[in-house]
């Protein structure tokens, strides 16, 4: 059988190769389980990546000898999580899919506030256990699965985002299992045996941990991720003010302030959003002018400091011509499940439904994925607004959605998605033509991709040309046979 | 699902979130900044059973929900790998349970009918079936339990046997009779107008012969003059419930399990215990009476009220429950290593906590009690009526009915 497109193996002969290391049932030719992994959410048929063999390792020393074979084969070894919602991944060309679930040991070391997780550990457990000590990572919301490893090698934007930047930026250290079998490990994971521990990112010379994040494994199989924990701060709010369409250059300011305010949390849509769950009368009805929403969270370590806060918010937005939307934020928050558990939450299973039944959608697609500075928001969604006018997505029946996540960086980070067939032909032409419309304005800019590696769309590329074929040289040097993630750092018609 | 939904769903199905909630190792919600989930919320890390067994993404509902959509929506060929990986799959509902949003067990119930209409039912399902349409009951039964066969044929309280409790666990049977009696309900039995009630064909994928036991059992109850139906099996409870209305649409008398019964009796005031039972035991909660029936408070309340019975929860149960194995037989025969080690974790967790485990289905029973004596445990298992019964001081024989035929499995 074909793995990759180039090369020849025999797969039952690999495969008994690699059940040798792992144990038995812990590999699978067939060809329905491998169909079962293949598929990336949101983005349809266009993301369908299919293994030759899935393999499931336990512990980095497995991960190891399978690298050292699949090179001797010249197989490919892609490693992926569930990938969650707006995320990507898998075999590109094929080979074996790494499997890494049993991974999932989480050590707290509470007194000097680190933590090491494994690599196929779900980053809510992750979440949960930190939670026990009074600690926490800005937690991403849809993420139940075996995430972890998967939020360091995608870019992942979690709540906390708007304070703390991604959960990357919180990344110290990796224990990485490099494509000839050796196993690394770099930044804080460095020290990890020693008598200081996993104390400190940056180890003598340049950083190594940047190498890794938001690699797709092309670079190494990550099985650990060390981070540094904040303190979970004891008293909480939420709050939602929104603004008019017109008002869109004061939005963005306000955006900006709070960010720079080190406000922990925005997260902002426009009406879209809530248009159908209005309609189901599920929430109260929108005001006429109600367009652009921001979600506020605030925290403190006391409820007057966290009043103080409050008194700052409202002020700041209220100043600025945002009107209260009360009962909006602190409902998905304060009633379980919470917001957290998108696939259980009732009021957006509702949603879904009637949307299903009103519009013959039946699935949830991202459209486009951007990263840009928040100065240009009112520029980005006037473009987004008009280019799916053109082509019949905004508003209803398609009602496409703007989500966006400003973040420390003073970026935004945001998706359009709506929901939709992936089977139905017209549709995905439309979507397809609003995609390739704006895209062209987009990149043209210098914005980037910023959901799933490789950087699809190919703007991304063209805009970093330099640092692109620098990581090409990278990954030649470290993977001469090409056998990790092969195709994360090359142009790839995604148009099947 | 009817043919008409079978289609539409088909049309439909499609790629989930793939967020893993149905079968990952962690909290299905971690936490909301100020508190940790409560109970009906702190889903346990082990939930889906054959994730739990096969260790693969692809034997999940996640999995099997994008095989659904490959063969529904892209023609993907369905093949003995595929039927594998998509059977072996035990109906406990806890990824429908978790995602009400994609609702994944109706794509692993719509790919079954799948199977069936393409000729690739699983043999051992396919004997069942042929039993149910040739015998009308799963085990080419001929005599009934003679308690049930000594009730009048007509009556408003109408009790729905099910082919264990009327061919294979007669003691079932006669304690729900016994003490339903005891509490004042006579109870009516349709006779040789009982069908099977057709789970093992509507979850085995065969439609036509579900729906057709469907429409007789309904008319034969109607014609019973059935004012209330009382089921003592989960599954047949569940058939009733849910199934039955969406093939007839809405059924014009009530469907309750016996634990809804004794609990209502206990609640007015019109039932006791008065003998005491010194055991400590745990409560199965069967998923075809808790996930699929939204029955857990009930027998709960009605073993609360044994004088002396401690009741002691599981890790995991309620919402949360693990599945026994069986699969309602389903997946006992058809994967019976894969039912040997989910039944064995059920049994150790059971043990964990008490001497005996109580269920409220004759299944579940039979499934517990076959894996406790393959794991050499001193676990009892009991079916609800039983442990009532003995509470009441009525007599009805632990013995099981032998059956005339072992397909579908032997008990002790």
């Amino acid at each position: 059988m074909a793995t990759g497109g180039t090369v020849q193996v025999d797969v039952a002969e690999l495969g008994a190769k690699l059940e040798s290391i792992v144990g038995p049932g812990r590999v699978s030719t067939s060809r329905a389980v491998c169909r079962a992994y293949s598929y990336s959410a949101f983005w349809g048929r266009t993301w369908l990546t299919v293994p030759d063999l899935v393999v499931v390792a336990a512990t980095a020393e497995e991960v190891s000898q399978v690298l050292r074979v699949a090179n001797e084969a010249g197989v490919p070894a892609t490693p992926k999580g569930p990938v969650g919602q707006g995320g990507f991944g898998g075999p590109m060309k094929g080979g074996i899919l790494l499997d890494l679930t049993p991974m999932d040991e989480i050590t707290v070391d509470r007194k000097n506030m680190k933590v090491i997780a494994g690599a196929g550990g779900s980053f809510f457990r992750l979440a949960q256990e930190l939670f026990k000590h009074r600690l926490m990572l800005p937690t991403s919301e849809y993420g139940p699965g075996p995430t972890v490893a998967s939020s360091a090698i995608f870019p992942v934007n979690a709540f906390g985002k708007t304070r703390y930047g991604r959960n990357i930026d919180l990344v110290e250290g990796f224990e990485v299992v490099l494509p000839d079998g050796q196993i690394v490990r770099v930044g804080s994971m460095a020290y990890a045996d020693s008598d200081f521990g996993p104390y400190y990112r940056y180890i003598t010379g340049p950083d190594l941990v940047g190498l890794f994040t938001q690699s797709n494994g092309a670079f190494g199989i990550v099985t650990k991720v060390a981070y540094s924990c904040l303190r979970l701060p004891k008293c909480w709010a939420f709050h939602a003010y929104y603004w008019p369409l017109a008002q869109a250059e004061t939005f963005a300011a306000v955006m900006t302030e709070a960010t720079a305010m080190e406000i922990f949390d925005i997260h902002i849509s426009d009406r879209w959003r809530f248009v159908g769950l209005e309609k189901a009368g599920l929430i109260p009805p929108l005001p006429n002018d109600c367009n652009f929403v921001a979600y506020l969270t605030v925290n403190a370590e006391s409820p007057a400091e966290l009043a103080a806060k409050e008194d700052v918010i409202h002020e700041m937005c209220r100043s600025r011509g945002g009107t209260y939307l009360p009962g909006a934020a602190d409902h998905f928050y304060a009633e379980w499940p919470t917001v957290f558990a998108v696939v259980s939450q009732p009021m957006l299973v509702k949603l879904f439904n009637l949307t299903r039944e009103a519009s013959g959608a039946t699935g949830m697609m991202i459209c486009d994925s951007l990263n840009y500075p928040t100065s240009w928001f009112p520029q980005v969604y006037d473009k987004l607004m008009k280019t799916a006018r053109k082509y019949g997505l905004w508003g209803e029946p398609n009602m496409i959605v703007y989500d966006g996540f400003p973040m420390k960086s003073l970026t935004i980070c945001s998706q359009t998605w709506l929901f939709i067939d992936f089977y139905d032909r017209d549709w995905m032409r439309r979507v397809e033509a609003y995609r390739a419309e704006f895209r062209e304005w987009f990149g043209a800019r210098g914005g980037t991709h910023q959901s799933g590696v490789p950087p699809y769309p190919e703007y991304s590329w063209g805009n970093q040309p330099g640092a692109h074929d620098l990581l090409r040289r990278i990954k030649g040097l470290l993977d001469p046979n090409d056998i990790l993630s092969p195709g994360t750092f090359e142009k790839r018609d995604w148009s099947r | 699902m009817n043919g008409r939904q079978l289609d539409e769903f088909k049309r439909q199905v499609d790629i989930c979130l793939v967020c893993a909630a149905c079968f990952a190792h962690g909290p299905v919600t971690p936490h909301n900044w100020t508190e940790l989930p409560p109970p009906e919320w702190d889903a346990p890390n082990d939930r889906c059973p054959s994730y739990e067994y096969y260790g693969l993404r692809s034997h999940t509902g996640m999995g099997r929900q994008m095989l659904a959509a490959s063969v529904f929506r892209e023609g993907y060929p369905v093949d003995q790998d595929l039927i594998d990986v998509v059977s072996s799959c035990t109906n406990c509902g806890v990824c429908s349970e978790v995602c009400p949003m994609w609702r994944p067990l109706d794509a692993i119930a719509a790919l079954r009918q799948e199977f069936v209409q393409r000729g690739l039912q699983p043999r051992a399902t396919q004997k069942l079936d042929a039993n149910v349409a040739e015998c009308h009951n799963l085990f080419r039964g001929r005599t009934r339990e003679p308690v049930l066969e000594a009730l009048p044929r007509r009556g408003a309280d109408l009790y729905f046997a099910g082919c264990e409790a009327a061919f294979r666990q007669g003691a079932t049977g006669r304690a729900t009779v016994e003490i339903l009696r005891a509490a004042g309900i006579e109870v009516a039995h349709m006779g040789g107008d009982e069908w099977c009630c057709g789970f093992v064909a509507d979850w085995g994928g065969n439609a036509s012969l579900s729906e057709e036991v469907a429409r007789h059992n309904v008319q034969a109850a109607v014609a019973a003059g059935t004012e209330r139906l009382i089921t003592s099996c989960a599954e047949c409870y569940a058939v009733w419930k849910t199934h039955y209305p969406s093939v007839v649409g809405e059924l014009p008398f009530e469907v309750v399990h016996v634990s809804e019964v004794l609990a209502g009796l206990l609640d007015e005031g019109a039932l006791s215990f008065d003998h005491e039972i010194a055991r400590t035991v745990t409560y199965h909660d069967p998923c075809f009476l808790g996930r699929h029936g939204g029955v857990y408070d009930e027998p709960r309340r009605v073993l609360a009220a044994i004088p002396g019975l401690k009741v002691r929860e599981m890790r995991r149960y309620g919402r949360w429950s693990y599945c026994c194995g069986s699969g309602g037989k389903l997946t006992q025969l058809t994967y019976p290593d894969f039912a040997d080690a989910t039944g064995a974790a059920r049994v150790h967790e059971a043990e964990a906590v008490a001497g005996a485990v109580v269920t409220a289905c004759p299944a579940c029973v039979m499934q517990l009690r076959r894996t406790a004596k393959k794991q050499r445990s001193a676990l009892e298992v009991f079916d609800l009526p039983l442990m009532v019964a003995e509470a009441m001081g009525i007599e009805v024989g632990s013995r099981i009915t032998p059956g005339e035929d072992s397909a579908g499995g032997s008990d002790e």
